[in-house]
């Protein structure tokens, strides 16, 4: 059992390796063998070290001490069902009887066992080049449209995302002049030696720089609209879904690693998850291509995510902006997958000309409507349990109140713009009634609804959370809800759909990549004067 | 030679980044951070009057070979994400006609 991590990484890639080999009709059905076979060893890992977590460390080779190591938690090993759940999800989406192009089948996975190492890394250096191998890979796939726009989002975000990983880079290596090892457990268990260092706090300014890009904070968020919103839907759901939360992922383990150097990181944190929140919900507002809305409210999501998670590791603030990485990941897959099919039969991706989704596809329709009540933050949906979680930490200050609730009209307004494709005339559509991409947005939609609803059994079972106290009936919450939707259809009627000058000129902004390199540098000297100098 | 002078050549490759509006010399400007993060880790690890390390004696002094090994590593990744990049520089010219950054967002019109 000790030998799991190491399986679940190399299985996908071999099975990648295999499927480009022998390009042939039944080497598809490989890939699902071999994601059920991760699985299966991933729940056999789970109860063979529940509880013992000490247990999971793992040395290549017999180096003890120095070598390269895997190890495990609760928060990597939820990411890791997370993944493979996201994972299987795509592989239904995409899975077609015979197909030719293995290509993709090819990168899809090996993808997952890059991924599924960042996850396990115990070693600052292998979190580099899992880091990099992600972002050439992620890349590729944005780029495997072969349209002009996706050749342009492709290069745009390889080059930005190097630039912040290079910054990681000389973060390990100023950790490794200090401490003389890579090793985070070790580097953890000594950092309070030179907490004060200028060098120290300089290396964790410039992780944070890199880990930032990775996940689209604030001023360095301009290649993921671009990224998610030109790739295949199926290529998306996965980006928006999963693959960006690495870089929240790695956020919570540097911070853990520094815990050691007291680094007082919440207030900053907690007003660049705002900004992000609130930027990404004003872009997402004045969008009118489908999929471009989608991208930016995952900006604004994970700003919202980041203000949970700035929060110290041990309260329950830090637990909301943890669970909604979660309740993310499922409803942003379901949206993107249902737009995609939607996308696929009305031919175009412009709000304004779908119209009658509800007659022609009642079956999608009843899952998207699901999935926009989750954003939303619905009653009975997980995002209201979370929500509600964040809110308590945030309640005896008053601004920091005001952001959420201003970021949830936001998300109503622009929710209601969308679901403005369901009314209305019917229209000719191509008819395309897949089996497989059906179970994927029912399964998703059902994982929505299950979360909402049994939210007491899931955190007790998984993360060892009491969430009694949060209940449906909390009569407040259910008031703002009301609030928001009353307030966003206003803002929506009388704003956004007469289209006004301020709301054209936001949707026509554009930053050029030397400019958003540029407030990339600008991020890290602000951060180098918050942490290191004062 | 002094880690901090390595400082200098990581920072001529962000002021590139940060200003040049080709995509070519993005890539170019990429390519000189790395060869300066990797003066970096090299000259930290290296030992004045210290020998390549392999041990052949016991005695020997010998430089760091942590940081050789990583590095090895870092060039290979490098090579590959220049590659790509350059790649992709080549279809961008083939769809859009120009390298130039804001040429290429104007003339796609949109995101």
């Amino acid at each position: 059992m000790l030998f799991v991590p190491v399986y679940i990484i190399f299985i996908p890639i071999f099975t990648a390796l295999v499927i480009y080999l022998f390009k042939n009709r039944y080497i598809n059905y490989l890939a699902l063998l071999a994601q059920a076979a991760i699985t299966v060893l991933l729940v056999l890992y789970h109860y063979t070290y529940k509880g013992n977590y000490g247990d999971t460390l793992f040395w290549f080779g017999d180096w003890q001490t120095i070598g390269i190591s895997l190890v495990n938690d609760e928060i990597s090993e939820s990411f890791l069902f997370l993944s493979v759940f996201s994972w299987w999800m795509v592989l239904i989406y995409t899975f077609e009887k015979g197909k030719t192009d293995h290509n993709f089948l090819f990168f899809l996975m090996f993808l997952q066992g890059v991924f599924l190492g960042l996850l396990q890394s115990n070693d600052l250096f292998n979190m580099f080049v899992f880091m990099e191998l992600t972002t050439i890979i992620v890349t590729i796939l944005i780029a495997y449209k072969k349209a002009g726009d996706s050749f342009r989002a492709g290069i745009y975000y390889l080059l930005l995302n190097t630039s912040g990983v290079l910054m990681f880079l000389i973060g390990i290596i100023l950790l490794y002049n200090t401490f003389g090892t890579i090793n985070v457990e070790q580097i953890g268990s000594l950092i309070h030696l030179y907490g004060e260092e200028t060098v120290i706090r300089f290396s964790y300014v410039l992780m944070m720089g890199g880990i930032a890009v990775k996940s689209a904070l604030f001023p360095v968020f301009t290649w993921l609209p671009r990224a998610h919103g030109v790739a295949a839907s199926a290529i998306s759901a996965l980006l928006s879904g999963l693959v960006v939360k690495g870089g929240l992922y790695l956020f919570i383990r540097i911070n853990g690693m520094y815990a050691g150097a007291a680094i007082d990181y919440t207030e900053f944190f907690y007003w660049v998850g705002a900004i992000t929140a609130v930027v990404g919900v004003m872009f997402a507002l004045s969008q009118k291509d489908i999929k471009q809305v989608l991208a930016y409210h995952t900006i604004s999501q994970i700003g919202i995510v980041m203000m949970g998670l700035s929060s110290l590791h041990d309260t329950a603030m830090f637990y909301g902006g943890f669970l909604h990485i979660f309740n993310h990941a499922l409803f942003k897959s379901l949206l993107f997958l249902g737009a995609g099919i939607i996308i696929k039969a009305y031919k175009t991706k412009k709000v304004g000309e779908i119209r009658g989704v509800m007659r022609a596809m009642p079956v999608v329709s009843v899952f998207m409507i699901i999935g926009m009540l989750s954003i939303t933050g619905a009653p009975f949906f997980f995002w209201f349990i979370s929500k509600s979680i964040i809110k308590y930490g945030i309640m005896d200050s008053g601004i920091k109140y005001w952001i959420l609730f201003v970021v949830n009209i936001g998300t109503a307004t622009s929710f209601i713009k969308l679901s403005q494709i369901f009314f209305g005339q019917k229209r000719m559509t191509i008819r395309l009634k897949r089996l497989p991409q059906r179970i994927t947005l029912m399964t998703l939609a059902f994982a929505c609804v299950a979360l909402g609803n049994f939210y007491i059994q899931i955190g007790e079972g998984f993360f060892g959370l009491p969430l009694q106290e949060v209940t449906v009936a909390d009569w407040a919450a259910l008031f703002d809800y009301a609030l928001a939707l009353s307030i966003g259809l206003a803002f929506y009627k009388l704003v956004i759909e007469p289209d006004y000058k301020p709301v054209r000129y936001i949707r026509n902004f554009q930053m050029s990549f030397e400019t958003a390199n540029y407030l990339f540098v600008v991020f890290l000297v602000v951060m180098t004067v918050y942490f290191v100098v004062l | 030679m002094d880690p901090l002078l390595t400082f200098i050549v990581i920072l001529v490759g962000m002021y590139g980044l940060s200003t040049s509006k080709n995509i070519i010399k993005s890539v170019f400007s990429v390519t000189i951070m790395e060869s300066g993060v990797i003066l970096l880790f090299l000259n930290l690890g290296n030992l004045e009057g210290g020998s390549i390390p392999i041990i052949t004696q016991a005695s020997e002094i010998i430089a760091d070979p942590l940081p050789q090994a990583l590095m090895i590593t870092t060039i290979v990744i490098g090579s590959t994400v220049t590659a790509l990049a350059l790649m992709l520089c080549i279809k961008v010219f083939h769809h859009y006609g120009t390298v130039e950054w804001r040429e290429i967002l104007r003339r796609g019109g949109g995101k």
